[in-house]
Order: structure tokens, then sequence, then C-alpha cells
């Protein structure tokens, strides 16, 4: 098994002798070879990434009413709008909160989840398939299936709940404003965890089987053992894990938009929910835009941020 | 690892309850779709069926055209995973292995695009598709598939690239083989777990795909999978059972693909993802 | 000598052509993208027979029904048509916010001269003929398949037995939803969350506390959904909610979790249209036993059901068939599909004429012909600009969910309205 690396490559840092040669070697073919070889890349991504995030630039500046339609140069007007609008900001924050359950939630189970797999040996491919399965699900039919199960008359939980005697703890998982989102959340993540899982499993099994070895000997107990080794041997994936999460969450959309579509009253309206339905329903394509680009401009400060985190952490 | 392992039986133990929460909703879901539509509409989620309705698996097939929809899913993921790996391991590789002036930035600015959901550019992405006559045409998903695609397998097919040691392109280089020559003969036999990851996770996505052949895929007879389940739909009322059933049907071939393959797909996000 | 005869074989066969060119042109196919219900065998059966009739009439056309991926508001309407497989004529989801965003988009074509010359304008009701007319400065891009009329079902069985009366007067109707809870159902259901059940339930609420007229000036911007009558409609909601008649949890339902409690009678009054007796038969109740009144009004002579031009077919400017397509579309409009439809066990929906002598296969549909008798009411889902709609459907939710005043929500929608 290959050891883990950090993101630099191994070989910037070493072989200071041969490299010499090799960036002489580098100079004379470097631009033009690596682009023809990235230039399927670049020519799909260009068209079919860049030029509608350009052209999502300049509808900000309109009226856009959608396709087709006659669309007038509006300045600022939109950004403006932005600033005065009710339900933006606070979606905004319930986007941040929705990250966060992803990451606790989703992140949390499939951390949990691996340390307990890890240690089997008979069982282990069993389970880690079996619990991978719900990754497996679309999350349009992930909607269909939980809002079933959250149904507070005939769902299986408050059904459940009733039946063992615990009526009171039945709610209204998907109309208590201050549960929803949470709720929905829970259903995302369900599907979400198991590629993190198979990442921290995959994380152990790269930790130097020495390292417990060691710690035996020191006398280590099973949790000083996990504090000291396993946990520290998974930095490495827990952050891939995390901004793999953080871009995962800020993507989430279709469980909110199949299970609540953003209600009750906005109640789980995060960025994504409400730039579709001003786009779709309210064909105010403007405003829209400028929530996309406001996404964007959050998305690119959180990785890079997240980056220079994750560079500093490791140096 | 041949550290003496505690007995398994405990935490196996701890694990069954966890397993059947994690696993009780496909139970109820394959339960509910053998169900009638009125003893769906009974409500009682711990209800069996009275009968075990075969049909609905029928219905489903026959109603929602099925037969010529996973044709399309199977042209739409072969189109997409074929053409990720030959967009996305060449230029892993360059970004990797080959140095040149603004590396790093061409990287980041293919990370960019990881962020973006869909959902955002979905109309100027029409746009694009309308002006270049793409509407309607498997080509037209499947491109812009890839494209959505290109950042998480660049990244992957990097991370791994950067994890296999410069000697081996060193050796390459001085036999005099050109970079295209080291990629396909050196890099990709030892990139299998790599490719393996990725090409599950992209035909994983593309066949689960909804938002982008709903906008895109008109005509019936171009249709995939997840959009046949919209045929149960109608804005009243849902056949709950055909839905259910046909969920099942839509789920059962890449079950039967992830256990065929999950030891591979293990191993590629071992030795591929992590390196990042 | 070959020379001519050759030449001559060429005129022959260019005549021939010629001649074939005709019947070839009537070998034509008219895609109809028509109900999202074909799922449902019954209503199948119906297209089946349209399909079927059509192409008797009509030699040398094919008829193919096109499944519908969605409506206007998902952007699925739209993308079909701009794609060069669009429908050549198609049923769909309207009402003037969705209708105005494909006429903006020129994606469907006007049908004003059809009104004329086809003769469609003596074939709907004046009233809706007038509404029409008044929407896009004269212009008319649609024709109605039908009318809603959306009003409450309730169990005939249990109120007979209890000896409930919906009753006359808005107190009576407190009365009533009282004694339904007290005997341990709820009162009301309805599943606002994803779809316009919500809507159904406030419709009905503002046509009795505010009137037709009023609300015909609420819905075209010339009254503010703040003024005292409307107002009084969403007040009644948040005040039902506070007393439990509407249950909290109800804001996270949709349609189907909402019928579902009705069918299994654990709840005792729905709002919805007559679409709503498929929607129990799906669920084998006993259609026999569902009884439909109108909402108890204070107003007099305003307890009616609400409704609107909810479904109506519209040709795409990119349909390879307008002319067919008109073709078709006069078809619906005749007497003999009318009546086909009205009277098959699936017909739901009230003709967009009179249809003297209906003999409905479903026996409540004549009690829901007979509530409609005096016209229908306004239900702004299908009045409002698609800007405010958005907004009208998640107030409604907060209003059930007690999330909001009625003051706020109201006016919430109002500053959403264009202005005029």
């Amino acid at each position: 098994m290959t050891r883990l690396t950090t993101t630099a490559d191994p070989a910037d840092l070493r072989a200071p002798a041969a490299t010499r040669r090799r960036r002489a070697d580098g100079a004379r073919d470097g631009f033009g070879a690596a682009f023809v070889l990235m230039l399927p890349a670049i020519a799909l991504y260009a068209l079919f990434s860049l030029t509608p995030i350009l052209l999502t630039i300049w509808i900000s500046f309109t009226n856009s009413g959608g396709f087709n339609t006659e669309a007038n140069f509006v300045g600022f007007d939109n950004y403006l709008r932005a600033t005065e609008d009710p339900i933006i900001w606070p979606s905004l924050g319930r986007t941040f909160l929705w990250l966060f359950y992803h990451v606790v939630l989703a992140g949390g189970l499939g951390l949990a989840l691996a340390l307990a797999i890890g240690r089997l040996s008979r069982t282990r491919v069993f389970f880690r398939t079996a619990f991978f399965l719900p990754h497996l699900v679309s999350l349009a039919v992930v909607g269909v299936i939980w809002a079933n199960i959250y149904d507070p008359f005939y769902g299986l939980i408050n059904t459940a709940l009733t039946q063992w005697g615990l009526a009171g703890w039945a709610k209204g998982w998907l109309s208590d404003p201050l549960l929803v989102l949470f709720s929905v959340n829970v259903a995302s993540s369900w599907q979400g965890f198991g590629l993190y899982m198979l990442l921290f499993i995959a994380g152990l099994q790269n930790i130097d089987g020495t390292l417990y070895e060691a710690a035996e000997i020191d006398g280590a107990n099973a949790l000083q053992k996990l504090w000291n080794v396993t946990l520290p041997g998974l930095s490495e994936v827990m952050t891939f894990v995390l901004s793999l999460a953080m871009i995962n969450g800020l993507k989430g959309f279709a469980t909110v938009f199949v299970m609540t579509n953003g209600g009750p009253f906005y109640a789980s309206e995060i960025i994504t929910t409400y730039i579709y339905r001003l786009a779709f329903q309210a064909q105010d394509h403007g405003l829209a835009a400028v929530l996309c680009i406001l996404m964007s401009v959050l998305a690119i400060t959180i990785t890079v941020a997240f980056n220079r985190w994750r560079a500093r952490k490791s140096s | 690892m041949s550290r003496r392992k505690p007995a398994e039986w405990p935490m196996v133990a701890l694990l069954l309850p966890v397993f059947a929460i994690i696993l009780g909703p496909f139970l109820w879901l394959v339960t509910s779709s053998l169900k009638t539509e009125a003893e769906i509409g009974r409500g009682d989620p711990f209800a069996l069926p009275k009968q075990l309705m075969w049909q609905n698996y029928a219905d489903a097939w026959n109603i929602g055209g099925f037969g010529s929809l996973i044709g399309n899913s199977l042209i739409n993921v072969a189109g997409v995973v074929v053409l990720t790996l030959i967009v996305c391991a060449p230029a892993g590789y360059a970004l990797a292995k080959i140095r040149f002036a603004g590396r790093e930035w061409t990287f980041y600015a293919f990370i960019f695009g990881l962020t973006i959901p869909i959902q955002a550019i979905i109309i100027p992405l029409y746009q694009v598709l309308f002006n270049l006559g793409l509407i309607n045409s498997m080509a037209g998903v499947v491109l812009a598939q890839v494209a959505n695609g290109i950042p998480f397998g660049l990244f992957l097919m990097r991370s791994f690239f950067l994890g296999v040691p410069n000697e081996l392109s060193e050796a390459a280089r001085i036999d005099g083989a050109n970079h295209f020559q080291i990629l396909t003969r050196v890099f990709l036999p030892l990139s299998q777990p790599a490719i393996s990851a990725l090409l599950i996770i992209s035909a994983l996505s593309t066949w689960n795909d909804f938002f982008l052949p709903l906008v895109v895929l008109i005509s019936p007879g171009n249709q995939t999978l997840p959009l046949g389940l919209v045929r149960f739909a109608s804005t009243y009322s849902t056949d709950f059972r055909l839905v259910f059933s046909g969920t099942v049907i839509t789920f059962l071939p890449v079950i039967i693909l992830y256990i065929l393959t999950q030891r591979r797909f293990t191993e590629g996000l071992t030795q591929g993802a992590l390196k990042g | 000598m070959l020379r001519r005869t050759l030449m001559a074989s060429a005129v022959a066969l260019a005549a021939a052509g010629l001649l074939a060119v005709p019947t070839l042109a009537e070998a034509q196919t008219l895609t109809v993208w028509a109900t999202d219900q074909l799922a449902d065998p019954l209503v199948a059966e119906v297209w089946n027979k349209l399909k079927a009739d059509f192409e008797a009439a009509n030699p040398g056309v094919t008829v193919e029904y096109m499944p519908p991926t969605g409506t206007i508001s998902n952007g699925a309407v739209q993308a079909a048509i701009q794609s060069d497989a669009g429908p050549d004529v198609l049923l769909t989801n309207s009402g003037i916010g969705r209708v105005t965003t494909v006429v903006n988009a020129k994606l469907i074509a006007p049908l004003t001269a059809h009104y004329a010359d086809m003769g469609w304008k003596d074939k709907i009701f004046p009233w809706l003929y007038e509404i029409l007319g008044s929407q896009f400065g004269g212009e008319i891009y649609e024709v109605p398949d039908g009318i809603d009329a959306i009003g409450l079902w309730y169990h005939k069985d249990l109120f007979a037995e209890n000896g409930w009366t919906i009753g006359g007067s808005w107190a009576d109707f407190e009365a009533l939803l009282q004694k339904i809870k007290d005997k341990g159902l709820e009162p009301l259901a309805v599943g606002p969350r994803n779809n316009a059940n919500g809507g159904h339930l406030m419709g009905n609420f503002l046509q009795a506390a505010a009137g037709t007229t009023v609300m015909g000036e609420v819905v075209t911007a010339k009254k503010s959904w703040s003024d005292a009558e409307p107002l009084l409609g969403a007040q009644r909601v948040v005040d039902f909610a506070k007393k439990g008649y509407v249950s909290a949890q109800m804001a996270g339902l949709d349609l189907e979790a909402a019928t579902r409690l009705w069918t299994n009678k654990r709840a005792a009054i729905f709002f919805g249209g007559p679409w709503f007796i498929n929607n129990a038969r799906k669920n084998e109740y006993p259609i026999d036993n569902m009884g439909f009144a109108t909402i108890p009004s204070d107003l007099a002579g305003e307890s009616k059901p609400t409704g609107g031009i909810g479904w109506s077919w519209m040709i795409p400017v990119s349909s390879k068939q307008p002319e067919l397509a008109a073709k078709w579309i006069d078809y619906i409009l005749s007497d003999e599909v009318m009546r086909f439809r009205a009277e098959h066990k699936t017909g739901t929906q009230i003709s967009p004429r009179a249809m003297p002598e209906l003999k409905p296969a479903v026996p409540v549909m004549a009690e829901v012909f007979a509530a409609a008798a005096n016209g229908v009411g306004f239900n702004p889902s299908v009045y409002m600009p698609g800007a405010a709609l958005d907004t009208y459907f998640q107030v409604i939710q907060g209003l059930i969910g007690g999330q909001v005043s009625a003051e706020d929500g109201m006016a919430q929608i109002q500053a959403k309205i264009p202005a005029l």
C-alpha cells in the first residue's frame, strides 16, 4: 500500500540534482505537450461549463425573462434587488447550516462506521458493501422514500413511535420550521455518507500497523490508540472528506427540492432551491443569476480558504 | 497487518441495529413495490402486501417503456464513461507530470467547476446546447455530463498520477518515449484502480442523473431511466406502486454492478482519491 | 429512339411522382403532448379512443402521444417546444402566469384567428371567451380543455351517521369542524407542500370571505391582497390552524399524503376539484360515498366552487402540423368528444361550454355540475403572475403552520404583484 502524500508533488521538493535536467527537459516541451493532452478537457469544459457561467454573469445585468425573451441591460439593478430581498439572506444562513449538518451527519457517520468496520475481518466486506448501498440511490428517489418515512400520520417513524408508546416523540418532521432542514439533511446524509465511509476505510488501511504495535508495547488502551494513532493517521483523509463534503453540501438541492421545495414558508429554503424557483417559477432570471454568482463566489472563497488552511496545517 | 484481533462478535452485535436502520428504507421500498395502490394508500408502513404484486414490475416496465429507456441509459453511461476517461486521463497526467507555467492556476480553474451546481447554470447551458443543435440528442447530454464531471475526474486522475514515482516516466523518457506514449504504456496500465474508481463514480452519477436529461431529452424514444419514473406522476396523482417498482428496476443494475466491482472500487478510492 | 423512350419514361415517372405527392403528403404524424395520466389504464382508454377516432376521421394521419416530462413551471414545456422534436399540439397546466411565460418567450402561436374561422368563440362559455380575450391585448393563445370546480369533499356515510351537515353560514361551518374534531378526526386535510393543493383550500376560503367580484378584482391587480375582504379569508385559515381544524403538520404534506388521510377516513373534509375522484378511486375508496359541497359563505350567493382555466391546449410555434393541430383542437371541442370524455368514468372536469343532459358515469359528478351551474369563483393559483404564485404557495404553508400572520402573509403576496 502506498503511503499518503501531501498535495505537492513530492518530486518537486526532493531530488535536487536530477531536477535541473528534467526542468530543462520540461521547459522544452512543457506547455505545448501539456496543452495538447489537456485540449479535450479544456474544450469541453470551456464550452459546457465556463460559457454558461459567463452567460450567467451577463444575465445578472439584464431583466431577462428566460428563453427567447427580450432582455435589456439594467446595470446593477438585480444586485440592488438582491440586497433587499427578504428571502436571500436567511436562505444563505440556512445554506451554511445545511453544509454544517451534512459535514457532521454524513462525515461523522462515515467516520464512525469506518472505525467500527475497520476492526472487523470476516464480516468487513459485508458491512462495507451494505452500508454503501444508500449511496447508489439517486437523490430524487431518496426524497420520495424519506418523505414517506417522515409522513406525520402514516410514516415509518411516527407510526413506530406511536406503537412503542412514545407518541409524544412523534413530530411533524417536515412541517416543524425548526426541524425541517435537519430532517431533510438526514435523508440527504443517508445517501451521502457511504462514499466518506469508504474513504475513511481506505485511510485506515494506509495506517502503518507497526504504529499500533508500538502503542501496545507502551501499554496504550483502545481509546488512547484511537486518539494517538488512528485519528492522526486519518488527518489526510479527513481534510479530503471535509472538502468533498463541503462541496457536496453546498450543492445540496435534489432532496430539498423533492421533499419540501423550500417550505414550509421558506423554512428549508437554501440558495439552490431559491435559484431554481426564481428562474423557473418566477421567471426572474436576473435575480437568479445574481444568486448563482453569489454562490460561486462563496464556493471559491470556501475552497481557497480551506486549501490555505490545509497547506498551513501540513507545512 | 498481522496484529492479533479481538473477537469480532461484540462489534457485529453493535453494528446490527445500525445495519437495520440504514437498510430499513430499502426493505420498506421493496415491500411497498409489491403492494397494490390501495394498500400503499392505506398508509400502514409495517403492513405486508396481502398478495405479492409482481404485476407492478411488469406494469412499470410496460407503461414506463423501460425497455427502450434502459437501452438509452446504457448508451448514456457508456458514452460518458469512455469519454470521461479519454478526457480526464491525459489532462490529469499533464497536470501531474508535465511542468509548465500556470499549471497550478489551470488546475484551480478546473476545480472551480466542482463547486457550481448544474441547476444554477441550466438555462445558459440549455442555450449553448441549443445553439449547437444538441437539444434532444444523447450526444448533447453526454457532452454536458462529461464536462460537468471533468473537475472531479481530473482531480482524481491527477492525484493518482502524482503518487506514481517520477523514476518510471524518467526511464521511459530516456528510451525516447513522448508524453502520450508514457501515458498509455506506463501510466494507464498502472492506474487500473483509479480508473475503475473514476468509471464507477461517473457511471453511477450518470445512471442516476435526472435534471440534465429532463431538460435536454425531449422525445420519449431518447429518454433515460430516471425520466421514466416521471411518467408515473401526474399533476394531481402519483402511481406509487409504479414509482416504487420502477425505482427498484432502476436500482438493480447499479447494485449488481457495485457488488461485482466493489473490491476494485474501494482499492481505486484508496489509491486514487486519497492522494489529493 | 432509345433516348426518347428514356425521356418518356422519365416524364412518366415524374408524372407518377407528381400524382403520388398528394397521397404521400397525407401520411402525416401529429405529435400530441397530452394528459400526464397515461399510466392510468382507465385514462389511457379514453385517449386511445380519441386517437383511434381522429385517425379514422382523417385517413393517413397518425396520432402519437408524447408523455409530458413536466409543465411550463419547470421548464419542460419550453424545452420541448424549442427542440426539434417538440409536440405539434399540447395540453398543459395553464393559468395566466404560465401562459405569459410561453407567450413572452414567443413559443406558442396565437389562435385568435381560429376562434373566428373555426368558430371556437361559440364553443366555450362567453365569460371564458371574455377572460381569454382580455389577457394579451386581444390575442388568444390557448383553448381551455375544461374548467375546474374546487369545493369540499366529504364522506356521505360519516356525515349521515353523525347527523353532520356542511351548513349555510361560516358559524355553522366552524361548529361542524369543532364537532368533527371532538370526534377525534382531522377536520380538514390539505397537502400544500409541493403542488397546488394549498391553493385549493386558500382559494375556497378567499371565495367564502370575499366573494367572486372582489376576488376577480384581486386577481387582476385592481384590488390589494391586503384589503379587508381577502385578508379575512387568510385570517380564517390562521384561526382554523390555531383551533386545530387544520393541523399544523399538514404544512409538510403533499397532495397524496393528504388524500390518504381522507380516503382512510382519518380526515373528514378535503378541498379539491373533481379530479379528486380519480385519487380516491386509486385508493379503492367507494366513489358512491363521496359527497361534494361548496364552502359556506356569509355573503349571499357566494357559496360557490372556485376554478378557472387550469388546463389548456396550445399550438407551439415549432409545430410541424399547425393546421392539423388546429383540427385536433377542433375535434376536442366537438360535442361528440366532449360528451364522451364527460360521461366516461374518468370524466372529472367541467366542459368549457354548457353541455345539456350529460349523464356522467360517476353520479357525484352531477353534484359537481349542479354546484358549478351558477358559475365558478376564482382559484387564484391559475390567475396569478408567476412571480407572485410562488410567494402565494409559501404564504399558504406559513398560514397553516403558524409561521406568518395573515397581515404579513398578504402583504408579502401583494409585494410580488407587478404594478399595472
